[in-house]
């Protein structure tokens, strides 16, 4: 048997910043290259770096908020980038804003068919949410770590809300041993 | 009745009333220990079953002192009003005044009275309700009633939709979601805690709201309130879509069977059961040469033709039957 853990996948990584001041987006649209502003779709403006892939929201409070990134190191270093053309637009930003991973989503595998039904009276039907008529996965609220995982039916899992990339082993481990303690994973 | 009502009620009710029920419950026997303890047929006395002790003589019958042989004279004899219910704003304890303007002697009275009448007939709907509190549950609790009647549930239901509209509304969860929301998925919850689940669909078709909402406001409520529902059971639907369907008691057996078999492979995970109930029935009805056309068994269960076809396909697959 493989463990599960292996098959954790960092799908994608949100993190927040702020250069310190407020930003006439208008401006910062017509001279950044690249860039999406349309306050009548999205108050805030886009900004997409190719390598690492990701998006930067960009707010006229000079709040960021980068996304699509695959690792925390990417979100760094796709912020890193935005600095840098902010900094060539002649925008003062400090040298090293602080950056907050806000949330994490993985990806896993346990390998094997799992039967949802049993499993959502299993795990207590206080702590999940199985609605087959509205979604097809099953939601499983942990507290520690404060993760949310998606288990589905073919045995993949998507976890959710975590702040660090270790918070998704801890769950994965911690799902893991409560489906085998069950006796729902064979 | 009434009995079975106030029971359900007595389930939902807090958790106080239910230590009181159990401690009622767990009584035993003092010579033997075991709890088969059974009021004798006369109910005077409460005896064990297992050692023939008496427990209890002269037990106090909390019945009707007097005898009634039909329906008309239970009700000139009885000198009660109709249970309280929980679907009215006022739990049915109400005043009304009748429309009728006629005496207890049933002559008419007269015009000075009758429009004195009229005022009072006013003002006893007026004061009713009190606040718009009042109001508002009142209107949300006609709203189930509405709803209950256009999709034929039982009276049961409707008591347990309004204990759980109650509960929402003691717990401050309507704040922020529209009554009818609110109102529709307690009704949705109490089909389903009653083991009679309609999907959001159906429920929708009677609703003034949208699906998605009720969804959304169902999974909140059940969320906060604790109500531990168990998924739906595909074999839930069977009967209604087969009678609806006009297919025989042996179509409905196999598409049970199916649905037990396939389930218990693990076919069911994450799949909407209403979706796999109809296969199953479609499935059934080919089996049993009382062959359905999938646009018939789609438009009774509304699902599509597609779910249908997709639901087939790994069932019988399962099955191992070739259709």
């Amino acid at each position: 048997m493989t463990d599960p853990k292996e098959t954790i996948n960092i799908e994608n990584v949100v993190a927040s910043t702020g250069i310190g001041q407020e930003l006439d987006l208008q401006s910062v649209a017509m001279d950044l290259e690249g860039a999406d502003y349309d306050p009548e779709q999205f108050p805030g403006l886009v900004y997409r770096t190719q390598d690492p892939k990701s998006a930067a929201l960009i707010f006229r409070s000079g709040k960021i908020v980068c996304t699509g990134a695959k690792s925390t190191d990417d979100v760094h270093e796709s912020l890193r980038i935005v600095f840098d053309k902010l900094r060539e637009l002649s925008i003062k930003v400090e040298d090293d804003p602080e950056i907050v991973v806000q949330n994490i989503v993985t990806s896993a595998d346990l390998g094997r068919q799992l039967n949802l039904n049993a499993i959502a009276i299993g795990l207590g039907l206080e702590n999940i949410e199985y609605e087959p008529e509205q979604f097809p996965g099953l939601v499983y609220r942990l507290d520690d770590p404060e993760v949310v995982a998606l288990l589905f039916g073919s045995g993949k899992l998507v976890i959710t809300g975590g702040k660090e990339p270790k918070d998704a082993e801890h769950a994965v481990d911690k799902i893991t041993s409560r489906l085998e303690e069950l006796g729902l994973l064979d | 009745m009434t009995r079975s009502t106030r029971q359900r009620e007595r389930e939902t009710a807090a958790k106080q009333e239910e230590e009181e029920d159990s401690e009622e419950g767990v009584r035993e026997c003092p010579e033997c220990g075991s709890d088969n303890l059974v009021k004798s047929s006369d109910r005077a006395e409460l005896v064990c079953n297992d050692c023939g002790l008496v427990v209890e003589e002269e037990q106090i019958d909390p019945g009707p002192e007097w005898r009634a042989f039909n329906h008309q004279e239970r009700q000139e004899k009885s000198r009660v009003g109709a249970p309280t219910t929980q679907t009215m704003h006022d739990k049915g304890l109400t005043t009304t005044i009748d429309w009728k303007d006629k005496d207890a002697y049933g002559r008419s009275i007269s015009s000075k009275k009758r429009s004195q009448m009229h005022r009072l007939r006013k003002w006893q709907e007026r004061i009713r309700t009190k606040d718009a509190g009042e109001r508002n549950l009142q209107f949300a609790l006609s709203e189930i009633d509405r709803m209950a009647s256009a999709l034929g549930v039982p009276r049961s239901v409707r008591e347990v939709a309004s204990v759980i509209y109650r509960r929402a509304l003691k717990e401050d969860l309507i704040r922020g979601r529209s009554i009818e929301g609110v109102a529709t998925s307690a009704l949705y919850a109490a089909c389903r805690k009653e083991g009679i689940p309609r999907s959001l669909e159906e429920i929708s078709e009677v609703s003034r709201v949208e699906r998605k909402e009720i969804g959304r406001t169902y999974r909140y409520i059940s969320q906060e309130l604790g109500l531990e529902m168990k998924p739906v059971d595909p074999k839930k639907y069977v009967p209604r879509f087969c009678s609806e369907l006009e297919l025989t008691e042996e179509v409905q057996s196999k598409a049970n069977e199916i649905i037990e078999t396939t389930a218990e492979e693990g076919l069911l995970s994450g799949k909407s059961p209403t979706g796999y109930a109809a296969a199953a029935i479609y499935a059934a009805s080919l089996l049993c040469n009382e062959k359905k056309t999938q646009r018939e068994v789609a438009d009774v269960a509304q699902v599509t033709e597609v779910t249908i076809r997709n639901r087939y396909q790994e069932q019988i697959e399962a099955m191992g039957i070739h259709g």
